[in-house]
């Protein structure tokens, strides 16, 4: 008899997770997956009804879906490329010891932790083209002769908008390659001292090597994130203009705000297709550790 | 025992109190939007003084969403399709169709039948409030309007060596004389137009679709067509910021504020704004015509959502914004136009410069097509559409086969 109950027992207690989980993941999914196949536009709501494959058609028949898919992809390789360039740079100058080490490391987080409407609407006014603080400086720098109106064309609204998510981005890489850079031990550099290797061969012989794994995992981590961030660009142009700021994770926002849901649904699978190949990596390399560790 | 039963008794009658006045006691909660913090203090006194003033019991509980360009009707319809939002609200009528289309509105026609200030209100706004509703039921209660014109500074248009411009050929012109270098360090100072190439920005653009003899209807018509060519030409040719395809409301009044445009296009809810900055250099004009006419009427009525608790006492506040002190109390302080007729006739609406450019333009003033598109129009395709043009990724033709799609097909 307890034998049995012990039996029924671990499922019990993982049960109230599994239906959190069920209830807020799955059934979300599920029903955006079958949403993804009907006409299903909240302005028309006596045409909502199953029409088969028709939305993926239009999908990709829309040009407007090839432009965001394009655009996420240089929006995600440039800003997340950058982020790390960036981060791994300011890891290894907190990873050395200097006075005030501790108050630049909490500094250098600010721009992590504040909320990504914000950083939109703040990058907003800084990029201004009439009163934004960056006209401000360049002018008076002498390295512009008239105000450039950063937002409102596209050659310079995209490459502003990605700089915005790099800026977000770069103490997220920061801390984590900095655990990571913490935990390579000491004598591994003094060997190489001892075998007269110089800083470049120490950086891509032990440092590179041994921070593997967090810089994949981190990489994979964020590409999902930036894929999917909405906020910064939104608050920042709206995917404007001329959509030169579209990216997929906008436009799906925009079509899901003026209510036409079946759609928004079916990008949101595509977007979902295109993440998974990265996912899927992520989530074997994750297994691969735990199975390593193991 | 005889103390039991009196403490039973007093708690009885302690329970009864307070169900009785619970019940009389009703509580409509009212959502709003409002463009400045002074609007902000306005509407949440018109609330506090309704409650105090009702004599009903009724206590509207005023809770202020951000307009946002136009976002404001999607966060209404998604909380109430979401099984929450208000009793009673601030609306638009672009967003009937999408209301009545999932039956979220009151059927207005019961109340206002009986309603003895009904007479108050032009027939012609109820048969408005019909239109875009697509029945032959009033389902929006009017509010106030808002008529656009320009504001100009006539000290500029002086410096320009211009006048007020009385045809469109002479807003154009005037567009063009009125873009100076004022400090003499040879770059352009003043713009001539401050352009809306953002959200919103359809009002403003539909009064030169209309000047050159097109309409909403067939937006690729070659006078469409040349209309969308002038507003293109006002922008390439440097008569407005170079920021205008992605400026908004707010760019376009603090670049006007800020002396960097002679011309913008807004309504009276401006207007006190700009006679804080300006004083007496500011005027305005209605939007002058040419082949046609046309301007915007910017409305704002108020709903009365199905899911109202309590819909007697939800229709006493809406009568009391329509008629009653509230409609006198917000078109004070806000400068729109009034939609009932004793409040228009106050010496307050008669004797104001901006009323009468407003009273004087609303003969030509209307609204876009009211469709189930409308909306979707209105916050993606004209804005990326127009800026397309404006930057010359497409040309004025091109721009205007996809408004015409976007709104019609």
């Amino acid at each position: 008899m307890i034998k049995r109950n012990s039996s029924i027992w671990p499922y019990l207690l993982v049960a109230p997770a599994l239906i959190v989980v069920l209830t807020v993941v799955f059934v979300p999914v599920i029903n955006a997956i079958l949403m993804s196949f009907q006409s299903y536009d909240l302005r028309r709501p006596s045409r909502i009804g199953f029409n088969n494959f028709k939305n993926y058609v239009e999908v990709l028949k829309d040009p407007l879906f090839w432009g965001a898919l394009w655009k996420t992809i240089v929006w995600v390789v440039a800003g997340v490329g950058l982020q790390f360039v960036f981060g791994f740079m300011l890891a290894l100058l907190l990873n050395k010891k200097f006075p005030g080490r501790g108050i630049v490391r909490s500094i250098s987080l600010i721009p992590w932790v504040t909320p990504g409407v914000l950083i939109g609407l703040m990058w907003r006014w800084i990029f201004d083209g009439n009163y934004g603080v960056l006209n401000d400086l360049l002018l008076k720098l002498g390295l512009i002769q008239e105000s450039v109106p950063f937002l409102a064309q596209p050659s310079t609204a995209f490459p502003a908008v990605i700089l915005t998510i790099v800026w977000q981005g770069i103490p997220f890489f920061a801390i984590m390659l900095l655990a990571g850079l913490q935990a390579i031990p000491d004598e591994l550099y003094n060997a190489a001292d001892v075998d007269g290797a110089n800083s470049v061969q120490k950086f891509f012989l032990i440092t590179v090597p041994s921070l593997k794994s967090v810089i994949y995992v981190t990489t994979l981590l964020r590409v999902i994130w930036v894929a999917n961030s909405v906020d910064v660009i939104f608050n920042l142009t709206e995917g404007g203009p001329a959509y030169a700021t579209q990216t997929l994770s906008v436009y799906i926002f925009n079509k899901g705000n003026s209510l036409n849901l079946g759609y928004a649904a079916t990008l949101s699978i595509m977007l979902t297709l295109v993440l998974a190949t990265v996912a899927v990596r992520y989530l074997k390399t994750m297994f691969q550790n735990q199975e390593g560790k193991a | 025992m005889m103390k039991r039963i009196m403490m039973a008794a007093l708690a009885m009658a302690m329970v009864f109190a307070f169900t009785v006045s619970a019940a009389d006691k009703v509580t409509v909660t009212h959502w709003y939007w409002a463009d400045n913090p002074k609007y902000s203090a306005t509407m949440q006194q018109m609330a506090a003084d309704f409650n105090a003033t009702n004599g009903k019991g009724i206590t509207v509980v005023a809770q202020e969403y951000p307009w946002d360009g136009g976002a404001y009707s999607q966060t209404l319809f998604t909380a109430v399709m979401g099984g929450g939002g208000p009793d009673t609200s601030s609306f638009k009528l672009t967003s009937t169709p999408l209301f009545t289309a999932n039956n979220l509105l009151v059927n207005l026609d019961g109340y206002l039948n009986s309603w003895k200030d009904k007479s108050l209100i032009e027939a012609s706004l109820y048969d408005t409030m019909r239109q875009a509703s697509g029945t032959k039921s009033v389902y929006v209660m009017p509010w106030n309007t808002q008529v656009l014109y320009v504001y100009y500074r006539p000290s500029l248009m002086k410096k320009a060596g211009i006048d007020v411009p009385k045809t469109y050929a002479e807003f154009l012109e005037a567009a063009k004389k009125l873009t100076m270098d004022t400090n003499g360090d040879g770059k352009v100072d003043v713009y001539g137009f401050g352009m809306r190439g953002a959200k919103g920005g359809q009002e403003p653009w539909g009064s030169f679709i209309w000047a050159r003899g097109g309409n909403f209807e067939k937006m690729d018509s070659p006078q469409a067509i040349q209309g969308m060519q002038d507003y293109v030409d006002l922008f390439k040719n440097g008569y407005a910021p170079p920021t205008a395809p992605m400026d908004g409301f707010n760019e376009i009044i603090a670049n006007f504020k800020s002396g960097k445009t002679a011309m913008t296009v807004h309504h009276i809810g401006s207007a006190v704004g700009m006679m804080e900055t300006f004083g007496d250099d500011v005027g305005a004009f209605p939007f002058p015509g040419g082949v046609g006419k046309w301007t915007s009427m910017g409305d704002t009525e108020n709903v009365m959502l199905k899911s109202a608790k309590n819909k007697d006492a939800a229709f006493e506040w809406l009568a009391y914004l329509a008629t009653g002190k509230g409609q006198e109390t917000w078109c004070t302080v806000t400068g729109n136009v009034p939609v009932s007729k004793t409040v228009k006739e106050l010496p307050f609406f008669q004797n104001n410069r901006f009323m009468k450019v407003s009273i004087e333009g609303a003969p030509w003033a209307g609204i876009l097509p009211i469709l189930d598109t409308t909306t979707d129009w209105i916050n993606n395709i004209w804005p990326n559409t127009v800026s397309s043009a404006l930057l010359g990724k497409i040309s004025a033709a091109e721009a205007m086969k996809k408004l015409q799609a976007g709104l019609w097909d």
